[in-house]
């Protein structure tokens, strides 16, 4: 794990020393894109880092929502169910996703291509229905639009 | 000091401590779970929200703090409606399980819930679900349906205990207290949260279905593990519910040890080690007088002692330093002139036990020591002094040590190795008598007498007055 | 006539979120302007002049939140509030997309004012594009002398540490963003003490809204009495309003304090969809009651006149329901978001979200029994003003509103097991 901590140790310059504590999010967000997803021994991984308890990490990776704490596919498809984008047709697409990918909200492919997450508010209300793909937004869409996004995926 | 007023009353409440602190202290009752006087402010129960100063919305007493002239009201109608409202949201999904909970008789939810709650349930929503039997170590079990997350737990283990093995996971209504999977709830405080607890979610593993608490009565005790010597309750059964039949043994069980408040010694904290009070003395007793290997009557054992000692030429004792002030003054008395007095440290530290630290546990684990060293000096054993008869007084004694003076042995457990002593006197237990010890600052703490001694049990005092 | 604009007075391009860009169109000159010629109270005072007040939901005016701070205290800290995630909202995510840099410049404009050597963004981490333009502008600012060290040539120095959320709604309540910074779960704090006494690190500390701070510059170039001038007596200058729902031409609007519900739906967003009748309007964001097309038909966009139409004016975000929607199933869309986003500290909201969700939800799936809605009630007064947080007021708020105003639909759900509107919630 040493060009982890190396890393780490780039972060760390950002804060003021006093500060060492409020470290414990952005390592979770960086050891995530590392590896995918987290465990609780990363989360202690990150406190013995920081000199923090370790439980004071693994409470906030088991409480943000971002900090996936289960493998997932290679794309992570955030499709927002919220107000904004149910009056525009969320869950018709939800729907259509869990047919096209053959699985359920919450599930990951069985070639492990993608998860299928249905997600709060991504405050894309006014370019609803809209969902993220890993780090991109997709705005507007429809059924046929998601096709060729998935399409275009590798 | 300054003056406020709760409910029509006018109390005087000191500067900068809040509604909740001033109402206790002057007996007013306002309903909390989360708040502990040892523990940081979490606010999170919700149950002692009050009315202040008529402003409509409500303040949670333990966050308020007083200010001059505050008027604080704790039974308004609105207060009685988010209490009882705060009692629905507790009990939505605790199991209500009392009738197989250990906590039952002593439990804050309980309580709350006969007193503030609501005759009947809003809710018809099945129940929610949590884990139930969460070991969280060898010691203690975790029922995360029962808990309400009140945090008291995980405050301790973080401010008082400063292990920080708790936490709270997880989010919402699925939040749960936990440890790390990888390491169990090791903390050498431990069981401390098993009595901050509000209600039975942190249960000992131990204590599980052993007892309705509502048989057990408290009794004042002192912790004997350490120089600290801790203020403990030791809880037997209540002689209105003795077993007259069969199972009497539980007539002199002590079930169980929790910490008893004492500001000046331990405040309201004592160890594991403490909380296992109750094992400790439950080891294989010496029960019956013993002269060479063989069982005697009381009389034999002290006229042969008698004769021992009226024979030698150079006698000597080894102190214990379990024996209690009152002890040690009646050998003062009795006996000493008449012997060189040596001291010693009866228990060291056992292996992988804590051995000191800034808390409560000290290095010297006998809780006397202090009296010991005052009342005689410190002096250790010498064999090469030459000593033909040698009295010694508590457990754990290395016999080759002794040399091959005849030995008289006060103890009040079965030696660990076949005794050599010539006579073997059994004594009583800290737990049979009352008394003092003078812990490590030379503070004075009392003990009381918990159950009565076995027949051929002599308490030590009285023997010196017949040697 | 031409309306004074604070955000939309630039075309949107593929370079306009540029420094040069920034500057062709005024930007930075205010805080020269500031640190080369302003006291920070006099800088403070034209806040307060301008009424400004916080965008982020409240309302709460800016110039008097900072004048909370004791100045004296050798550490104080700003924090940026841009944890945008307010159902209905996505202003601020506009802002940082095309002018972070006018939020740059206002965050060292009021760091100026209020002594802040070292102050924080807090955005929410699903942000990708917002937060690589404004890691950008943050980085040109740097090298261009505007953020860090002797900022202009001056004394003074200031820092920006941007740092991203993990998925929590709650961390947007101002004391749960300083837990979350702080590197905890993001439980929101009991108050008092506030945050301008202790905040972040028990250090006092200063909240402020994305859009409030973006503002400031333009206070500071303009004046704050000019800005007083625009809007509403009681509630000035202009405001970003984003519509979203049932309208033709969903989006973000900058209009005066002031303006026309009605003519912002039916004038700005080009109607209701498919021409259909309004039925509903969430007036700001969905925490705030909704509102029946009567009730918004003189409407205008203010603090003060939504708080007299029974709700509020809110994060600016106004959610359109046309005729056809199943309220319950829309109510059931909010309550599990609430239920998903109570962060689980106070007994109240932990437990009483959740216990609505359920009730909602088995009304929504047919199986809704007489007393569901007085039960509902009864939960939603308890939880109200007695929790940690406002969170447990945002979740109660939309269920009494939708049970005051759509009662009726919620009882023929109950009494027939199925909707009145087949479940639409799409139009």
């Amino acid at each position: 794990m040493s060009c982890l901590e190396e890393k780490f140790d780039q972060l760390r310059s950002v804060y003021p020393a006093e500060m060492n504590s409020s470290l414990v999010l952005p390592l979770l967000h960086l050891m995530l894109k590392e590896k995918g997803h987290l465990t609780e021994s990363d989360a202690v991984f990150i406190a013995q880092y920081l000199d923090v308890p370790p439980m004071q990490v693994k409470e906030a990776l088991t409480w943000y929502t971002m900090l996936y704490r289960q493998p997932v596919g290679k794309h992570v498809i955030k499709i927002c169910r919220n107000i904004g984008c149910s009056l525009m047709g969320a869950e018709r697409l939800i729907e259509y996703l869990e047919r096209k990918l053959g699985i359920k909200e919450g599930e990951t492919t069985a070639d492990g291509r993608f998860t299928l997450l249905a997600v709060e508010c991504l405050a894309s209300c006014g370019t609803a229905p809209a969902m993220q793909i890993d780090d991109t937004y997709h705005e507007q869409l429809n059924e046929s639009k998601i096709d060729q996004i998935l399409k275009e995926l590798s | 000091m300054i003056e406020i007023t709760i409910d029509n009353k006018t109390v005087e409440a000191n500067e900068g401590e809040t509604v909740l602190q001033a109402a206790l202290r002057n007996g007013i009752e306002i309903p909390h779970f989360c708040y502990h006087p040892c523990l940081s402010i979490a606010g999170n129960c919700r149950v002692c929200l009050v009315k202040v100063d008529g402003r409509p919305k409500l303040m949670p007493a333990c966050n308020q703090t007083v200010a001059p002239n505050m008027v604080v009201e704790t039974e308004a109608p609105e207060v009685q409606s988010a209490r009882a409202a705060v009692m629905q949201f507790i009990m939505l999904n605790h199991p209500g399980d009392c009738g197989i909970c250990d906590k039952a008789g002593e439990c804050r939810v309980q309580e709350y819930q006969f007193k503030y709650g609501m005759a009947e349930p809003i809710s018809i929503e099945p129940k929610h679900h949590k884990k139930k039997f969460n070991y969280l170590s060898e010691r203690i079990v975790l029922d995360n349906e029962r808990c309400i997350l009140c945090s008291r737990c995980v405050r301790f283990t973080r401010e008082v205990s400063k292990s920080a093995q708790l936490g709270i996971v997880e989010r919402g209504s699925h939040s749960y207290v936990a440890r790390l999977d990888a390491q169990p709830f090791d903390d050498p405080y431990s069981d401390n949260v098993l009595g901050i607890c509000p209600t039975g979610a942190l249960l000992s593993r131990e204590f599980m279905y052993k007892s309705r608490v509502w048989y057990l009565e408290p009794v004042r005790s002192v912790c004997t593990r350490c120089a600290r010597g801790c203020s403990v309750n030791v809880w037997r059964r209540k002689k209105h519910w003795y077993v007259r039949s069969l199972g009497e043994e539980k007539n002199i069980t002590a079930y169980r040890i929790s910490p008893l408040e004492n500001p000046e010694i331990n405040g309201r904290w004592i160890c594991n080690t403490g909380f296992d009070l109750h094992k400790f003395m439950a080891r294989p007793r010496a029960m019956a007088p013993m002269m060479a290997g063989n069982t005697v009557t009381v009389d034999e054992a002290s006229a042969e002692a008698n004769r021992l000692l009226a024979g030698a030429t150079n006698p000597a004792i080894i102190l214990s330093a379990h024996a209690s002030n009152e002890e040690l003054q009646a050998f003062k008395e009795k006996l000493s002139p008449r012997v060189q007095v040596y001291t010693r440290e009866d228990y060291c530290p056992a292996e992988g036990e804590v051995v000191e630290d800034d808390l409560l546990i000290r290095a010297d684990k006998n809780p006397n020591s202090y009296s010991v060293h005052a009342m005689f000096g410190q002096k250790a054993f010498s064999a090469a002094a030459g000593h033909d008869v040698v009295i010694v007084w508590g457990d754990q004694v290395d016999y080759t040590s002794l040399g091959n003076a005849k030995i008289i042995h006060l103890t009040s457990y079965a030696p660990e190795q076949e005794t050599r002593a010539d006579v073997l006197l059994p004594i009583s237990t800290t737990f049979e008598r009352s008394g003092t010890f003078c812990n490590f600052e030379g503070k004075t703490n009392r003990f009381e007498q918990v159950f009565d001694k076995p027949k051929l049990v002599q308490h030590a005092s009285d023997l010196f007055g017949r040697l | 006539m031409t309306e004074t604009r604070v955000f939309f007075n630039f075309d949107v391009t593929a370079d306009s979120h540029t420094l040069a860009a920034y500057r062709q169109r005024g930007g930075y000159q205010a805080l020269e302007k500031v640190l080369k010629g302003m006291q920070p109270i006099d800088v403070e005072n034209e806040v307060k002049a301008s009424g400004l007040r916080g965008r982020g939901g409240a309302g709460f005016p800016t110039g008097m939140k900072w004048s909370f701070v004791n100045k004296q205290s050798p550490v104080i800290y700003l924090c940026c509030n841009a944890d945008e995630g307010e159902p209905g909202t996505f202003k601020d995510r506009w802002i940082f997309e095309n002018t972070s840099h006018q939020l740059i410049e206002g965050m060292i404009i009021a760091s100026y004012a209020l002594k802040v050597r070292h102050s924080f963004i807090y955005i929410r981490g699903e942000f990708d594009l917002p937060y690589r333009r404004l890691m950008e502008a943050l980085k040109e600012a740097k090298e261009a002398g505007l953020v860090g060290e002797k900022i202009l040539g001056t004394e003074f120095s200031c820092d920006i540490i941007v740092h991203q959320g993990g998925g929590a709604y709650v961390c947007g309540e101002e004391s749960s963003l300083l837990t979350s910074i702080e590197g905890f779960k993001g439980y929101p704090k009991n108050k008092p003490p506030f945050p301008a006494v202790k905040g972040l690190y028990q250090k006092p500390t200063v909240i402020n809204n994305v859009e409030t701070l973006a503002t400031i510059p333009w206070i500071l170039a303009n004046g704050g009495a000019t800005y007083a001038a625009i809007g509403t007596e009681k509630c000035s200058g202009t405001k970003l309003f984003g519509v979203s729902g049932h309208v033709n031409r969903p989006g973000l609007f900058e209009k005066p304090m002031g303006y026309s519900y009605k003519k912002l739906i039916y004038e700005d967003c080009g109607g209701i969809l498919g021409g259909k009748e309004l039925k509903a309007v969430i007036p700001g964001g969905s925490s705030t009651p909704v509102l029946l097309p009567s009730e918004i038909e003189t409407l205008t966009m203010d603090a003060e006149a939504v708080q007299a139409a029974g709700s509020m004016l809110g994060s600016g975000g106004v959610i359109v329901i046309a005729e056809g929607t199943c309220m319950v199933r829309l109510l059931q869309v909010l309550s599990r978001f609430y239920a998903h986003e109570s962060c689980g500290q106070c007994t109240p909201c932990r437990e009483g979200s959740a216990w609505m969700n359920d009730i909602i939800t088995r009304i929504s799936r047919g199986k809704g029994v007489k007393g569901d809605l007085e039960r509902l009630e009864c939960i939603t007064k308890g939880i109200m003003g007695n929790t940690v947080c406002a969170l447990g007021d945002a979740a109660s708020m939309p269920v009494n509103g939708f049970l005051k105003k759509f009662r009726h639909e919620f009882e023929y759900f109950i009494e027939h097991g199925r909707s009145m509107y087949d479940g639409r919630l799409e139009i």
